[in-house]
């Protein structure tokens, strides 16, 4: 799994330009599904075919990333971003582009921490001036952040954990499932980080009877840190609420039932702001009852984000327990 | 039921926003014997169906929502101490030494605390208390709250349903369970009336966290007409612009704004002179506020309007409003739907 989590989280793919991810998840899930394709936005949909009903899992490829939007005359890149930043913090942070160029984020040495703002702040990626740094890149070109995945034993910190872990989730688990009363449907969907885009699509399309996200959550465990419950490393979180959805009860319970009867060590989370495609998925048509599976994350959306293997592996197995059971039972 | 009794019934119930299947239970049973059927969809809603004599007649949905702010345990802190958040938005200021209900494996009682004013730092004195430094307080040991509550469990504060003088009442979660109430009301009315189309009484779920609930019941029903009913700020001391709020007492506001369809304000305002039905009109800007926004953009769009019930300290456990403005409102509206017809229905198709 280590592997995996290193070879998917280094893959590029910001909003709207998840391709490469799609073709890494389509390599690992050969010969376990029923078949895969991808629809109109990009989504990948994976379907195991059974007798039951829908149940639609969503974990999203895309990452967290950056745009050009002007050209310096001595090659620097101005730039907007994708998806939620800290514009604070990103000096010194080194991107890279779908077609391997690398950059690194600065401002200039006088700029105070609090004025630091994307007019202030300019990617260079060795462009001597403009012609060259066209040569290189286009306006409108996305970049990511570019780091090394690593592993310190049971943790690993790297970049786009969010949500690459939780399309690992539904790989590992799509990999092990080899039946279910329900039809499921694993997707991997695109643009959760501008506004949940492509669980909309997918969910008008599939129309589930259960929906149920995968993404990360921050944690209250660091210094000073938020007063939340979920801390990293106690298991896999299920989420009550969100800024964007309040898990349906039925879901909710159904969740904590598969966690204490398959000994999954779980934590129950409630997180005052932030959003998981479960929030689009729940609104689809005449709405669907949904919950989201949560992978407690530390510094999330920043390039270390560090998850614990022993939390993902309690995941999978939740997402194992909640398909080996017939949902029209749980739906009743 | 008597709109008193049923208004005090719904409002000492708890139902907050994505828990409101208690509440849907209580409206079911007491829309029933004035429809046809009734039922719940996915997310809760709870729809009520009163039939029209007219065939492959149009149908009009009347939608108040069900559900009320309210707060959820963030964290149990050491000691037994529960950390709060709020579902929906809450007004922080009206939290403090308020009796709470904590909806765990059983409700249990608590009343949320506060550093006093002798030990407060002397900038703690003039600011008021945010909600990250509120908590509740049950009185269990850390161990014993452990067994009977758990994050995510619901909280809502104790208020008794209070008959001020005359018509006026005050109670928490008026919002929107008057207008719920003026639903059946307007079933009431309807007894004694004929009408040809459809009329589905909706009492949506999830509105204070995003009109949720009137998105996915709207796109289940797809009426011809949608009218949202909720409350609007009644006129209060401090309010610097008396034209933006309405007075208690004078009829409901008939909404005016970019959510509100032109046709049907008109036909509603025209009737009410007609009947001489006292209302108001409440200019209504904002878009998102409101069950009528989610009605007005669902599948290909539904013409909507927007009946406002004025209502003093919104958001606080001492909602305040006059039942007599219920009462007019739902004679309106039991009229109104009396009176439209498939031209009416056809000349709305065309803005």
């Amino acid at each position: 799994m280590k592997d995996l989590i290193k070879r998917i989280t280094e893959v590029f793919g910001p909003s709207g330009q998840e391709s490469k991810v799609v073709e890494l998840i389509k390599a690992e899930l050969e010969g376990h599904v029923d078949e895969m394709y991808v629809d109109i936005m990009g989504n990948l949909i994976a379907h195991k075919k059974g007798p039951g009903k829908k149940i639609m899992f969503s974990a999203h490829m895309d990452e967290i990333g950056f745009m050009v939007t002007h050209i310096e005359k001595e090659g620097y890149l101005r730039f907007t971003n994708i998806g939620g930043h800290r514009p604070w913090t990103l000096k010194g942070l080194r991107v890279i582009f779908d077609n391997g160029v690398i950059g690194n984020i600065d401002c200039h040495s006088d700029t105070k921490p609090n004025e630091l703002n994307y007019d202030k702040l300019f990617i260079d990626i060795g462009a001597k001036d403009k012609a060259e740094a066209e040569s290189m890149v286009k306006i409108g070109d996305s970049c990511g952040f570019y780091n090394s995945t690593l592993a310190n034993g049971q943790r690993m910190i790297g970049n786009s954990m969010d949500d690459r872990i939780g399309c690992v989730i539904l790989i590992e688990a799509a990999q092990q499932v080899k039946s279910s009363p329900n039809d499921i449907y694993y997707v991997f969907s695109v643009q959760e980080e501008v506004g949940l885009r492509g669980a909309k699509t997918s969910a008008y399309r599939i129309h589930p009877d259960m929906g149920v996200a995968l993404d990360v959550t921050p944690t209250g465990d660091t210094p000073e840190g938020a007063k939340l419950n979920v801390k990293l490393g106690d298991g896999t979180a299920i989420k009550v609420k969100d800024a964007s959805v309040i898990a349906h009860p039925l879901v909710k319970n159904f969740m904590i039932d598969v966690a204490e009867k398959n000994n999954i060590k779980y934590q129950l989370e409630v997180l005052t702001a932030g959003g998981t495609d479960a929030g689009a998925i729940h609104l689809t048509k005449e709405g669907i009852p949904s919950g989201t599976i949560s992978i407690p994350c530390r510094y999330v959306h920043s390039p270390s984000e560090m998850v614990d293997l022993n939390d993902v592996k309690a995941c999978v197995e939740l997402v194992k327990g909640m398909v080996a059971i017939d949902i029209a039972q749980i739906l009743d | 039921m008597k709109l008193e009794k049923f208004l005090a019934q719904l409002t000492e119930a708890p139902g907050v926003s994505g828990y409101e299947g208690q509440m849907g239970d209580l409206v079911g049973q007491a829309f029933s014997p004035y429809v046809d059927e009734v039922r719940k969809d996915n997310l809760q809603n709870l729809i009520a169906l009163k039939k029209g004599s007219g065939k492959n007649c149009p149908s009009i949905m009347l939608a108040a929502h069900m559900d009320e702010i309210g707060l959820m345990v963030l964290k149990i802190e050491e000691k037994g101490f529960l950390r709060v958040t709020s579902v929906g938005g809450v007004d922080e200021r009206t939290l403090l030494s308020q009796e709470v209900t904590v909806h765990g494996k059983k409700p249990i009682i608590g009343i949320i605390g506060a550093k006093p004013p002798h030990l407060q730092q002397p900038d703690e004195r003039t600011k008021s208390i945010k909600m990250h430094d509120l908590y509740v307080d049950c009185g269990f040991s850390e161990e014993k709250i452990k067994e009977l509550v758990r994050v995510g469990d619901l909280i809502t504060i104790n208020r008794e349903f209070t008959q001020l003088h005359k018509s006026k009442a005050a109670a928490k979660a008026m919002d929107d369970r008057a207008g719920v109430a003026l639903i059946l009301e307007t079933l009431k009315e309807l007894q004694y009336l004929k009408h040809s189309i459809d009329v589905y009484g909706v009492a949506t779920v999830q509105e204070e966290v995003g009109t949720r609930g009137a998105f996915t019941s709207t796109y289940g029903i797809m009426p011809d007409i949608g009218i949202a009913i909720d409350v609007g700020h009644g006129h209060m001391p401090g309010i610097l612009n008396k034209e933006d709020t309405m007075e208690m007492g004078e009829g409901s506001g008939i909404g005016l704004g970019p959510h509100v369809h032109p046709k049907i304000r008109k036909k509603l305002t025209e009737l009410a002179d007609e009947l001489k039905i006292a209302y108001q009109i409440e200019p209504s800007p904002s878009p998102r506020g409101t069950d009528a926004y989610a009605m007005q953009i669902t599948r290909s769009g539904v013409p909507t309007a927007l009946i406002s019930i004025p209502l003093r300290y919104m958001h606080t456990s001492v909602e305040t409003l006059d039942l007599e403005d219920i009462k007019s409102a739902a004679r309106l509206l039991a009229n109104f739907i009396a009176r439209i017809d498939h031209e009416f229905v056809e000349g709305l198709k065309c803005f």
